[in-house]
Protein backbone atom coordinates (compact mmCIF):
# COMPACT_ATOMS: atom_id res chain seq x y z
CA UNK A 1 0.00 0.00 0.00
CA UNK A 2 1.16 3.50 -0.72
CA UNK A 3 1.60 5.65 2.30
CA UNK A 4 -0.24 8.97 2.32
CA UNK A 5 1.57 12.12 3.30
CA UNK A 6 -0.29 13.74 6.13
CA UNK A 7 1.81 15.91 8.28
CA UNK A 8 4.00 18.08 6.15
CA UNK A 9 7.77 17.94 5.91
CA UNK A 10 8.17 15.84 9.00
CA UNK A 11 5.80 13.24 7.69
CA UNK A 12 7.58 13.05 4.36
CA UNK A 13 10.66 11.99 6.22
CA UNK A 14 8.50 9.67 8.24
CA UNK A 15 7.59 7.76 5.10
CA UNK A 16 11.08 6.49 4.42
CA UNK A 17 11.79 5.52 7.99
CA UNK A 18 8.48 3.74 8.41
CA UNK A 19 9.18 1.67 5.32
CA UNK A 20 12.61 0.76 6.63
CA UNK A 21 11.27 -0.10 10.06
CA UNK A 22 8.56 -2.30 8.58
CA UNK A 23 11.17 -4.48 6.96
CA UNK A 24 12.89 -5.24 10.24
CA UNK A 25 11.23 -7.91 12.30
CA UNK A 26 12.97 -7.39 15.61
CA UNK A 27 11.78 -3.86 16.28
CA UNK A 28 13.05 -3.46 19.77
CA UNK A 29 16.58 -4.75 19.36
CA UNK A 30 18.93 -1.89 19.89
CA UNK A 31 21.82 -3.64 18.18
CA UNK A 32 20.18 -2.87 14.85
CA UNK A 33 20.80 0.79 14.21
CA UNK A 34 18.41 3.22 12.58
CA UNK A 35 15.26 1.47 13.67
CA UNK A 36 12.61 2.76 15.97
CA UNK A 37 12.20 1.49 19.49
CA UNK A 38 8.64 0.30 19.07
CA UNK A 39 8.91 -2.30 21.82
CA UNK A 40 8.50 0.43 24.43
CA UNK A 41 5.54 1.94 22.57
CA UNK A 42 3.91 -1.49 22.49
CA UNK A 43 4.37 -1.86 26.25
CA UNK A 44 2.82 1.50 26.98
CA UNK A 45 -0.04 0.72 24.58
CA UNK A 46 -0.88 -2.53 26.38
CA UNK A 47 -0.55 -0.82 29.76
CA UNK A 48 -2.93 1.93 28.63
CA UNK A 49 -5.57 -0.62 27.66
CA UNK A 50 -5.22 -2.47 30.97
CA UNK A 51 -5.32 0.74 33.04
CA UNK A 52 -8.41 1.92 31.18
CA UNK A 53 -10.27 -1.18 32.38
CA UNK A 54 -9.04 -0.76 35.96
CA UNK A 55 -9.83 2.97 36.03
CA UNK A 56 -13.33 2.54 34.61
CA UNK A 57 -14.07 -0.29 37.05
CA UNK A 58 -12.96 1.88 39.98
CA UNK A 59 -15.10 4.71 38.61
CA UNK A 60 -18.19 2.51 38.44
CA UNK A 61 -17.61 1.30 41.97
CA UNK A 62 -17.31 4.78 43.48
CA UNK A 63 -20.27 6.01 41.40
CA UNK A 64 -22.27 3.13 42.87
CA UNK A 65 -21.08 4.03 46.36
CA UNK A 66 -22.67 7.45 45.97
CA UNK A 67 -25.92 5.92 44.72
CA UNK A 68 -25.90 3.13 47.30
CA UNK A 69 -23.92 4.27 50.38
CA UNK A 70 -23.98 0.79 51.93
CA UNK A 71 -21.35 -0.16 49.35
CA UNK A 72 -18.81 1.88 51.34
CA UNK A 73 -16.80 -0.81 53.10
CA UNK A 74 -14.75 0.81 55.86
CA UNK A 75 -11.98 1.67 55.95
CA UNK A 76 -10.23 0.55 52.79
CA UNK A 77 -13.09 0.87 50.33
CA UNK A 78 -14.67 4.09 51.53
CA UNK A 79 -15.48 6.65 48.86
CA UNK A 80 -12.91 9.02 50.36
CA UNK A 81 -10.10 6.54 49.79
CA UNK A 82 -11.25 5.11 46.47
CA UNK A 83 -12.00 8.40 44.76
CA UNK A 84 -8.32 9.38 44.36
CA UNK A 85 -7.61 5.78 43.34
CA UNK A 86 -10.05 6.22 40.44
CA UNK A 87 -8.65 9.61 39.38
CA UNK A 88 -5.08 8.36 39.63
CA UNK A 89 -5.77 5.25 37.58
CA UNK A 90 -7.74 7.25 35.00
CA UNK A 91 -5.46 10.29 34.67
CA UNK A 92 -2.03 8.82 35.34
CA UNK A 93 -2.70 5.15 34.63
CA UNK A 94 -4.77 5.32 31.46
CA UNK A 95 -4.09 8.89 30.26
CA UNK A 96 -0.43 8.81 31.24
CA UNK A 97 0.31 5.54 29.47
CA UNK A 98 -1.46 6.77 26.34
CA UNK A 99 0.67 9.93 26.42
CA UNK A 100 3.88 7.98 26.92
CA UNK A 101 3.00 5.58 24.08
CA UNK A 102 1.99 8.27 21.62
CA UNK A 103 4.71 10.80 22.43
CA UNK A 104 7.46 8.19 22.15
CA UNK A 105 5.95 6.92 18.90
CA UNK A 106 5.45 10.35 17.35
CA UNK A 107 8.83 11.79 18.31
CA UNK A 108 10.65 8.91 16.62
CA UNK A 109 8.61 9.04 13.45
CA UNK A 110 8.65 12.79 12.99
CA UNK A 111 12.34 13.17 13.89
CA UNK A 112 13.48 10.11 11.93
CA UNK A 113 15.47 9.10 14.98
CA UNK A 114 15.55 6.21 17.42
CA UNK A 115 14.80 7.00 21.07
CA UNK A 116 17.70 8.53 22.94
CA UNK A 117 19.22 6.79 25.95
CA UNK A 118 18.99 3.16 24.92
CA UNK A 119 16.54 0.46 25.72
CA UNK A 120 17.27 0.24 29.45
CA UNK A 121 16.33 3.85 30.09
CA UNK A 122 13.06 3.47 28.19
CA UNK A 123 12.31 0.27 30.11
CA UNK A 124 13.09 2.02 33.38
CA UNK A 125 10.59 4.75 32.50
CA UNK A 126 7.96 2.14 31.68
CA UNK A 127 8.34 -0.05 34.74
CA UNK A 128 9.09 2.88 37.04
CA UNK A 129 5.90 4.58 35.94
CA UNK A 130 3.81 1.44 36.47
CA UNK A 131 5.32 1.10 39.95
CA UNK A 132 4.36 4.71 40.62
CA UNK A 133 0.72 4.27 39.58
CA UNK A 134 0.32 1.02 41.54
CA UNK A 135 2.03 2.56 44.60
CA UNK A 136 -0.25 5.59 44.50
CA UNK A 137 -3.37 3.43 44.38
CA UNK A 138 -2.14 1.23 47.22
CA UNK A 139 -1.14 4.25 49.28
CA UNK A 140 -4.60 5.85 49.07
CA UNK A 141 -6.37 2.60 49.94
CA UNK A 142 -4.13 2.33 53.01
CA UNK A 143 -5.20 5.84 54.00
CA UNK A 144 -2.09 7.86 53.18
CA UNK A 145 -2.83 11.07 51.32
CA UNK A 146 -1.84 14.73 51.25
CA UNK A 147 -5.44 15.62 50.48
CA UNK A 148 -4.44 17.64 47.42
CA UNK A 149 -6.52 16.82 44.36
CA UNK A 150 -4.50 14.99 41.67
CA UNK A 151 -1.43 15.31 43.94
CA UNK A 152 -2.50 13.07 46.80
CA UNK A 153 0.71 11.04 46.87
CA UNK A 154 2.98 11.52 49.86
CA UNK A 155 6.52 12.89 49.53
CA UNK A 156 8.27 9.62 48.67
CA UNK A 157 5.92 8.99 45.76
CA UNK A 158 6.43 12.57 44.56
CA UNK A 159 10.19 12.07 44.47
CA UNK A 160 9.87 8.78 42.60
CA UNK A 161 7.54 10.32 39.99
CA UNK A 162 9.94 13.24 39.52
CA UNK A 163 12.82 10.81 38.87
CA UNK A 164 10.84 8.79 36.35
CA UNK A 165 9.58 11.95 34.69
CA UNK A 166 13.06 13.43 34.30
CA UNK A 167 14.19 10.19 32.64
CA UNK A 168 11.18 10.37 30.30
CA UNK A 169 12.03 13.96 29.40
CA UNK A 170 15.66 13.01 28.84
CA UNK A 171 14.55 10.41 26.29
CA UNK A 172 12.20 12.82 24.55
CA UNK A 173 14.53 15.83 24.49
CA UNK A 174 17.50 13.68 23.51
CA UNK A 175 15.55 12.24 20.59
CA UNK A 176 14.58 15.72 19.46
CA UNK A 177 18.21 16.80 19.63
CA UNK A 178 19.36 13.92 17.43
CA UNK A 179 16.56 14.44 14.89
CA UNK A 180 17.33 14.20 11.21
CA UNK A 181 14.51 16.55 10.26
CA UNK A 182 15.31 20.26 10.68
CA UNK A 183 11.71 21.04 11.57
CA UNK A 184 10.11 20.07 14.86
CA UNK A 185 6.59 18.97 14.01
CA UNK A 186 3.84 20.75 15.97
CA UNK A 187 2.71 17.63 17.83
CA UNK A 188 6.15 17.53 19.46
CA UNK A 189 5.74 21.12 20.62
CA UNK A 190 2.58 20.15 22.44
CA UNK A 191 4.31 17.11 23.95
CA UNK A 192 7.21 19.32 25.02
CA UNK A 193 4.89 21.80 26.71
CA UNK A 194 3.03 19.02 28.48
CA UNK A 195 6.05 17.26 29.92
CA UNK A 196 7.94 20.43 30.85
CA UNK A 197 4.99 22.02 32.59
CA UNK A 198 4.03 18.84 34.38
CA UNK A 199 7.52 18.66 35.89
CA UNK A 200 7.34 22.29 37.02
CA UNK A 201 3.83 21.86 38.39
CA UNK A 202 4.66 18.59 40.11
CA UNK A 203 7.69 20.00 41.90
CA UNK A 204 5.99 23.31 42.71
CA UNK A 205 2.84 21.75 44.15
CA UNK A 206 4.65 19.11 46.15
CA UNK A 207 7.21 21.27 47.93
CA UNK A 208 6.76 20.00 51.45
CA UNK A 209 8.55 19.03 54.65
CA UNK A 210 8.37 15.33 55.60
CA UNK A 211 8.13 14.78 59.34
CA UNK A 212 10.57 11.88 59.07
CA UNK A 213 12.53 10.01 56.42
CA UNK A 214 10.77 6.86 57.61
CA UNK A 215 7.20 8.15 57.81
CA UNK A 216 4.75 8.88 54.98
CA UNK A 217 3.57 12.20 56.30
CA UNK A 218 4.53 15.72 55.25
CA UNK A 219 3.37 19.31 55.49
CA UNK A 220 3.11 21.75 52.59
CA UNK A 221 5.53 24.65 52.44
CA UNK A 222 2.67 27.01 51.64
CA UNK A 223 0.28 28.27 54.29
CA UNK A 224 -3.46 28.96 54.10
CA UNK A 225 -4.90 30.56 51.01
CA UNK A 226 -1.52 30.52 49.29
CA UNK A 227 -1.59 26.75 49.54
CA UNK A 228 -5.06 26.78 47.97
CA UNK A 229 -3.79 29.00 45.15
CA UNK A 230 -0.78 26.73 44.56
CA UNK A 231 -3.11 23.74 44.60
CA UNK A 232 -5.33 25.12 41.84
CA UNK A 233 -2.43 26.53 39.86
CA UNK A 234 -1.32 22.90 39.86
CA UNK A 235 -4.75 21.26 39.59
CA UNK A 236 -6.02 23.24 36.65
CA UNK A 237 -2.75 23.02 34.79
CA UNK A 238 -2.76 19.25 35.13
CA UNK A 239 -5.98 19.54 33.16
CA UNK A 240 -4.41 22.14 30.87
CA UNK A 241 -1.11 20.48 30.15
CA UNK A 242 -1.52 16.79 30.94
CA UNK A 243 -5.08 16.31 29.71
CA UNK A 244 -5.15 19.03 27.06
CA UNK A 245 -1.74 19.94 25.61
CA UNK A 246 -0.52 16.34 25.63
CA UNK A 247 -3.65 15.04 23.95
CA UNK A 248 -3.56 17.90 21.44
CA UNK A 249 -0.19 16.49 20.42
CA UNK A 250 -2.05 13.24 19.74
CA UNK A 251 -4.70 15.11 17.77
CA UNK A 252 -2.13 16.88 15.57
CA UNK A 253 -0.45 13.63 14.59
CA UNK A 254 -3.05 10.89 14.56
CA UNK A 255 -5.99 12.69 12.93
CA UNK A 256 -3.96 13.77 9.87
CA UNK A 257 -2.45 10.29 9.67
CA UNK A 258 -5.76 8.47 9.92
CA UNK A 259 -7.52 10.91 7.60
CA UNK A 260 -4.68 10.93 5.09
CA UNK A 261 -4.85 14.73 4.99
CA UNK A 262 -2.44 17.45 6.08
CA UNK A 263 -3.27 19.62 9.09
CA UNK A 264 -5.91 22.15 7.98
CA UNK A 265 -3.74 25.12 8.92
CA UNK A 266 -0.23 24.60 10.17
CA UNK A 267 0.03 28.29 11.01
CA UNK A 268 -3.12 28.07 13.12
CA UNK A 269 -1.61 25.13 14.97
CA UNK A 270 1.38 27.27 15.96
CA UNK A 271 -0.90 30.13 17.08
CA UNK A 272 -2.93 27.51 18.95
CA UNK A 273 0.18 26.26 20.72
CA UNK A 274 1.57 29.60 21.90
CA UNK A 275 -1.75 31.13 22.91
CA UNK A 276 -2.82 28.00 24.77
CA UNK A 277 0.42 27.62 26.69
CA UNK A 278 0.53 31.32 27.55
CA UNK A 279 -3.07 31.59 28.74
CA UNK A 280 -3.53 28.29 30.57
CA UNK A 281 -1.12 28.97 33.43
CA UNK A 282 -3.16 31.92 34.70
CA UNK A 283 -6.58 30.37 35.08
CA UNK A 284 -6.27 28.23 38.23
CA UNK A 285 -7.79 30.94 40.43
CA UNK A 286 -11.23 30.31 38.94
CA UNK A 287 -11.42 27.24 41.18
CA UNK A 288 -11.42 29.57 44.17
CA UNK A 289 -14.24 31.98 43.39
CA UNK A 290 -16.09 33.23 46.46
CA UNK A 291 -13.29 32.18 48.80
CA UNK A 292 -10.65 34.01 50.86
CA UNK A 293 -8.58 34.50 47.72
CA UNK A 294 -8.33 38.24 46.87
CA UNK A 295 -10.99 39.46 44.45
CA UNK A 296 -8.46 40.69 41.91
CA UNK A 297 -6.89 37.24 41.72
CA UNK A 298 -10.29 35.67 41.13
CA UNK A 299 -11.00 38.24 38.41
CA UNK A 300 -7.65 37.54 36.81
CA UNK A 301 -8.42 33.81 36.72
CA UNK A 302 -11.86 34.49 35.28
CA UNK A 303 -10.58 36.88 32.58
CA UNK A 304 -7.86 34.50 31.38
CA UNK A 305 -10.34 31.62 31.40
CA UNK A 306 -12.61 33.52 29.04
CA UNK A 307 -9.67 34.38 26.80
CA UNK A 308 -8.97 30.64 26.55
CA UNK A 309 -12.04 30.32 24.35
CA UNK A 310 -10.01 31.64 21.42
CA UNK A 311 -7.12 29.16 21.29
CA UNK A 312 -9.33 26.26 22.31
CA UNK A 313 -11.80 26.85 19.52
CA UNK A 314 -9.04 27.68 17.07
CA UNK A 315 -7.52 24.30 17.82
CA UNK A 316 -10.84 22.52 17.60
CA UNK A 317 -11.57 24.07 14.21
CA UNK A 318 -8.11 23.08 13.05
CA UNK A 319 -8.64 19.50 14.16
CA UNK A 320 -12.07 19.10 12.62
CA UNK A 321 -11.27 20.93 9.37
CA UNK A 322 -8.33 18.59 8.84
CA UNK A 323 -10.98 16.20 7.58
CA UNK A 324 -11.77 18.52 4.65
CA UNK A 325 -11.94 16.28 1.64
CA UNK A 326 -11.93 13.13 3.75
CA UNK A 327 -15.25 13.32 5.56
CA UNK A 328 -16.34 10.03 4.02
CA UNK A 329 -13.73 8.27 6.13
CA UNK A 330 -15.86 8.90 9.19
CA UNK A 331 -18.28 6.29 7.85
CA UNK A 332 -15.64 3.67 7.19
CA UNK A 333 -13.06 4.25 9.93
CA UNK A 334 -14.46 4.07 13.48
CA UNK A 335 -11.00 4.85 14.86
CA UNK A 336 -10.99 8.19 13.10
CA UNK A 337 -14.57 8.77 14.23
CA UNK A 338 -13.42 8.38 17.84
CA UNK A 339 -10.77 11.05 17.29
CA UNK A 340 -13.02 13.53 15.52
CA UNK A 341 -15.83 13.12 18.04
CA UNK A 342 -13.22 13.76 20.70
CA UNK A 343 -12.31 17.06 19.06
CA UNK A 344 -16.00 18.03 19.04
CA UNK A 345 -16.13 17.26 22.76
CA UNK A 346 -12.95 19.28 23.21
CA UNK A 347 -14.81 22.23 21.72
CA UNK A 348 -17.83 21.67 23.93
CA UNK A 349 -15.96 21.24 27.18
CA UNK A 350 -13.64 24.18 26.50
CA UNK A 351 -16.71 26.30 25.90
CA UNK A 352 -18.30 25.11 29.12
CA UNK A 353 -15.14 25.62 31.23
CA UNK A 354 -14.79 29.38 30.69
CA UNK A 355 -18.55 29.72 31.11
CA UNK A 356 -18.30 28.08 34.53
CA UNK A 357 -15.32 30.28 35.36
CA UNK A 358 -17.53 33.38 35.21
CA UNK A 359 -18.02 34.26 38.85
CA UNK A 360 -21.80 34.57 38.71
CA UNK A 361 -22.20 31.26 36.90
CA UNK A 362 -19.75 29.73 39.37
CA UNK A 363 -21.99 30.88 42.24
CA UNK A 364 -24.50 28.32 41.00
CA UNK A 365 -22.16 25.60 39.76
CA UNK A 366 -19.44 25.49 42.42
CA UNK A 367 -19.44 22.47 44.78
CA UNK A 368 -22.17 20.81 42.69
CA UNK A 369 -22.10 17.81 40.37
CA UNK A 370 -22.13 20.16 37.39
CA UNK A 371 -18.37 20.41 37.94
CA UNK A 372 -18.11 16.61 37.86
CA UNK A 373 -20.15 16.57 34.65
CA UNK A 374 -17.87 19.20 33.11
CA UNK A 375 -14.72 17.35 34.09
CA UNK A 376 -16.04 14.14 32.58
CA UNK A 377 -17.20 15.77 29.35
CA UNK A 378 -13.51 16.62 28.98
CA UNK A 379 -12.09 13.44 30.48
CA UNK A 380 -14.41 11.01 28.72
CA UNK A 381 -15.49 13.00 25.69
CA UNK A 382 -12.09 14.45 24.83
CA UNK A 383 -9.32 12.49 26.52
CA UNK A 384 -10.83 9.01 26.43
CA UNK A 385 -12.16 9.22 22.88
CA UNK A 386 -8.99 10.71 21.39
CA UNK A 387 -7.02 8.03 23.25
CA UNK A 388 -9.16 5.27 21.77
CA UNK A 389 -8.69 6.83 18.33
CA UNK A 390 -4.92 6.75 18.81
CA UNK A 391 -4.97 3.20 20.23
CA UNK A 392 -6.99 1.95 17.26
CA UNK A 393 -4.30 3.43 15.04
CA UNK A 394 -1.38 2.15 17.09
CA UNK A 395 -2.42 -1.46 17.72
CA UNK A 396 -2.51 -2.61 14.08
CA UNK A 397 0.45 -0.41 13.18
CA UNK A 398 2.72 -1.63 15.97
CA UNK A 399 1.88 -5.29 15.48
CA UNK A 400 2.10 -5.05 11.67
CA UNK A 401 -1.52 -5.94 10.91
CA UNK A 402 -3.60 -4.47 8.10
CA UNK A 403 -6.24 -3.28 10.55
CA UNK A 404 -8.15 -4.13 13.70
CA UNK A 405 -9.48 -7.66 14.08
CA UNK A 406 -13.13 -6.60 14.03
CA UNK A 407 -14.69 -3.44 12.62
CA UNK A 408 -18.01 -4.39 14.12
CA UNK A 409 -16.56 -4.45 17.62
CA UNK A 410 -15.09 -1.01 16.99
CA UNK A 411 -18.54 0.23 15.96
CA UNK A 412 -20.08 -1.28 19.08
CA UNK A 413 -17.38 0.29 21.18
CA UNK A 414 -17.99 3.69 19.65
CA UNK A 415 -21.73 3.69 20.28
CA UNK A 416 -21.42 2.21 23.78
CA UNK A 417 -18.87 4.88 24.67
CA UNK A 418 -21.01 7.65 23.20
CA UNK A 419 -24.14 6.47 24.98
CA UNK A 420 -22.23 6.09 28.23
CA UNK A 421 -20.79 9.59 28.00
CA UNK A 422 -24.17 11.12 27.26
CA UNK A 423 -25.75 9.25 30.19
CA UNK A 424 -22.94 10.47 32.43
CA UNK A 425 -22.75 14.13 31.53
CA UNK A 426 -26.47 14.77 31.19
CA UNK A 427 -27.11 13.12 34.55
CA UNK A 428 -24.44 15.29 36.16
CA UNK A 429 -25.60 18.49 34.50
CA UNK A 430 -29.14 17.98 35.73
CA UNK A 431 -27.93 16.84 39.15
CA UNK A 432 -25.59 19.82 39.50
CA UNK A 433 -28.08 22.48 38.53
CA UNK A 434 -30.69 20.83 40.78
CA UNK A 435 -28.24 20.91 43.70
CA UNK A 436 -27.28 24.52 43.05
CA UNK A 437 -30.88 25.63 42.90
CA UNK A 438 -31.89 23.63 46.00
CA UNK A 439 -29.01 25.09 48.03
CA UNK A 440 -29.96 28.67 47.20
CA UNK A 441 -33.75 28.31 47.57
CA UNK A 442 -35.29 30.35 50.39
CA UNK A 443 -38.85 30.24 51.75
CA UNK A 444 -41.03 33.26 52.51
CA UNK A 445 -39.48 33.63 55.97
CA UNK A 446 -35.92 33.76 54.66
CA UNK A 447 -35.02 30.25 55.79
CA UNK A 448 -33.33 27.70 53.54
CA UNK A 449 -36.08 25.74 51.82
CA UNK A 450 -34.18 22.45 51.73
CA UNK A 451 -31.84 20.80 54.18
CA UNK A 452 -28.57 19.54 52.74
CA UNK A 453 -29.60 15.92 53.13
CA UNK A 454 -32.67 16.54 50.99
CA UNK A 455 -30.42 17.67 48.17
CA UNK A 456 -28.37 14.49 48.64
CA UNK A 457 -31.49 12.31 48.48
CA UNK A 458 -32.63 14.12 45.33
CA UNK A 459 -29.45 12.99 43.58
CA UNK A 460 -30.16 9.27 43.81
CA UNK A 461 -31.67 8.77 40.31
CA UNK A 462 -28.92 10.80 38.67
CA UNK A 463 -26.23 8.86 40.50
CA UNK A 464 -27.79 5.61 39.30
CA UNK A 465 -27.88 6.98 35.75
CA UNK A 466 -24.22 7.96 36.02
CA UNK A 467 -23.20 4.49 37.20
CA UNK A 468 -25.14 3.04 34.25
CA UNK A 469 -23.20 5.31 31.90
CA UNK A 470 -19.99 4.06 33.46
CA UNK A 471 -21.00 0.43 32.90
CA UNK A 472 -21.61 1.17 29.21
CA UNK A 473 -18.20 2.82 28.93
CA UNK A 474 -16.49 -0.12 30.64
CA UNK A 475 -18.32 -2.58 28.37
CA UNK A 476 -17.05 -0.69 25.33
CA UNK A 477 -13.51 -0.70 26.71
CA UNK A 478 -13.72 -4.46 27.29
CA UNK A 479 -14.66 -4.88 23.63
CA UNK A 480 -11.64 -2.76 22.69
CA UNK A 481 -9.36 -4.86 24.88
CA UNK A 482 -10.68 -8.07 23.31
CA UNK A 483 -10.44 -6.61 19.81
CA UNK A 484 -6.88 -5.45 20.46
CA UNK A 485 -5.91 -8.85 21.87
CA UNK A 486 -7.31 -10.64 18.82
CA UNK A 487 -5.61 -8.15 16.51
CA UNK A 488 -2.28 -8.86 18.17
CA UNK A 489 -2.54 -12.67 18.21
CA UNK A 490 -4.22 -13.24 14.84
CA UNK A 491 -1.63 -14.03 12.15
CA UNK A 492 -1.49 -11.48 9.38
CA UNK A 493 -2.25 -14.18 6.79
CA UNK A 494 -5.69 -14.68 8.29
CA UNK A 495 -6.48 -11.01 7.76
CA UNK A 496 -5.62 -11.43 4.11
CA UNK A 497 -7.66 -14.61 3.80
CA UNK A 498 -10.62 -12.89 5.38
CA UNK A 499 -10.29 -10.18 2.77
CA UNK A 500 -10.70 -7.38 5.28
CA UNK A 501 -9.56 -4.67 2.93
CA UNK A 502 -11.59 -2.01 4.71
CA UNK A 503 -9.57 -2.63 7.87
CA UNK A 504 -6.52 -1.21 6.20
CA UNK A 505 -7.75 2.37 6.64
CA UNK A 506 -6.24 3.04 10.01
CA UNK A 507 -2.92 1.48 9.16
CA UNK A 508 -2.65 2.61 5.58
CA UNK A 509 0.80 2.09 4.23
CA UNK A 510 2.36 0.87 7.43
CA UNK B 1 27.81 1.57 22.38
CA UNK B 2 25.29 4.14 23.56
CA UNK B 3 23.00 1.35 24.65
CA UNK B 4 25.69 -0.51 26.56
CA UNK B 5 26.73 2.64 28.36
CA UNK B 6 23.09 3.52 28.94
CA UNK B 7 22.36 0.06 30.36
CA UNK B 8 25.25 0.40 32.79
CA UNK B 9 24.24 3.85 33.99
CA UNK B 10 20.59 2.86 34.37
CA UNK B 11 21.60 -0.37 36.11
CA UNK B 12 23.72 1.47 38.67
CA UNK B 13 21.00 4.08 39.19
CA UNK B 14 18.34 1.43 39.77
CA UNK B 15 20.69 -0.45 42.09
CA UNK B 16 21.02 2.66 44.25
CA UNK B 17 17.24 3.05 44.30
CA UNK B 18 16.96 -0.56 45.44
CA UNK B 19 19.35 0.09 48.33
CA UNK B 20 17.40 3.20 49.32
CA UNK B 21 14.28 1.04 49.25
CA UNK B 22 15.86 -1.43 51.66
CA UNK B 23 16.93 1.38 54.01
CA UNK B 24 13.39 2.81 53.92
CA UNK B 25 11.84 -0.59 54.67
CA UNK B 26 14.29 -1.34 57.46
CA UNK B 27 13.56 1.86 59.39
CA UNK B 28 9.91 2.31 58.38
CA UNK B 29 7.64 3.82 61.02
CA UNK B 30 4.44 3.14 59.10
CA UNK B 31 3.16 0.51 56.70
CA UNK B 32 3.24 2.83 53.70
CA UNK B 33 6.99 3.42 53.83
CA UNK B 34 7.54 -0.27 54.60
CA UNK B 35 5.55 -1.41 51.56
CA UNK B 36 7.05 1.25 49.31
CA UNK B 37 10.59 0.45 50.41
CA UNK B 38 10.15 -3.25 49.76
CA UNK B 39 8.47 -2.52 46.42
CA UNK B 40 11.39 -0.35 45.40
CA UNK B 41 13.89 -3.02 46.38
CA UNK B 42 11.90 -5.70 44.56
CA UNK B 43 11.57 -3.51 41.51
CA UNK B 44 15.30 -2.87 41.43
CA UNK B 45 16.13 -6.57 41.81
CA UNK B 46 13.85 -7.63 38.99
CA UNK B 47 14.93 -4.79 36.75
CA UNK B 48 18.63 -5.51 37.14
CA UNK B 49 17.96 -9.23 36.70
CA UNK B 50 16.25 -8.33 33.42
CA UNK B 51 19.26 -6.30 32.31
CA UNK B 52 21.66 -9.14 33.12
CA UNK B 53 19.45 -11.66 31.35
CA UNK B 54 19.21 -9.51 28.25
CA UNK B 55 22.96 -9.00 28.19
CA UNK B 56 23.62 -12.75 28.13
CA UNK B 57 20.75 -13.41 25.71
CA UNK B 58 22.26 -10.99 23.26
CA UNK B 59 25.69 -12.46 23.79
CA UNK B 60 24.28 -15.92 22.99
CA UNK B 61 22.61 -14.60 19.86
CA UNK B 62 25.90 -12.96 18.89
CA UNK B 63 27.77 -16.23 19.37
CA UNK B 64 25.11 -18.09 17.41
CA UNK B 65 25.33 -15.67 14.52
CA UNK B 66 29.12 -15.75 14.66
CA UNK B 67 29.07 -19.53 14.65
CA UNK B 68 26.80 -19.71 11.65
CA UNK B 69 28.92 -17.17 9.83
CA UNK B 70 32.03 -19.26 10.56
CA UNK B 71 30.55 -22.37 9.04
Amino acid sequence: MKRTSATGPAARGDIKMASAATAILDEGTFSIKNTYNEAIVRKFTIAAIIWSLVAFSAGIYIASELAFPQMNIAPYFNFGRLRPVHTTFAVFGFGGNVLFATSLYVVQRTCKARLFGGRALADFVFWGYQLQVVSMGLSYVLGFSKGQEYAEGEWHLDIWLAIVWVCYMTIFFGTLLRRKEPHIYVANWFFLAYMTMILILHIGRNLCVPISFFRAKSYSLFPGVQDAMIQWWYGHNVVGFFLTAGFLGIMYYFIPKAAGRPVYSYRLSIVHFWSLTFLYVWVGAHHLHWTALPDWTQTLGMAFSIMLWMPSWGGMINGIMTLSGAWDKLRTDPGLRFSVTAVAFYGMSTFEGPLMAIRDVNALSHYTDWTIGHVHSGALGWVMLVSFGALYYLVPTLWRKPGMYSHRLMEWHYWLAMTGIIFYIFAMWIAGITQGLMWRAYDDHGFLQYSFVESVAAMHPYYCLRATGGILILTGALLMAYNSFRTIVTPVELFRLAGRRELGVAAAGE
Amino acid sequence: MESKKGDLIVGIMVGIFGLIGLVLASGALDIEIYVFGLSLAGFATLFIFGLVKRFYDEKDVGHGAGGQGGH
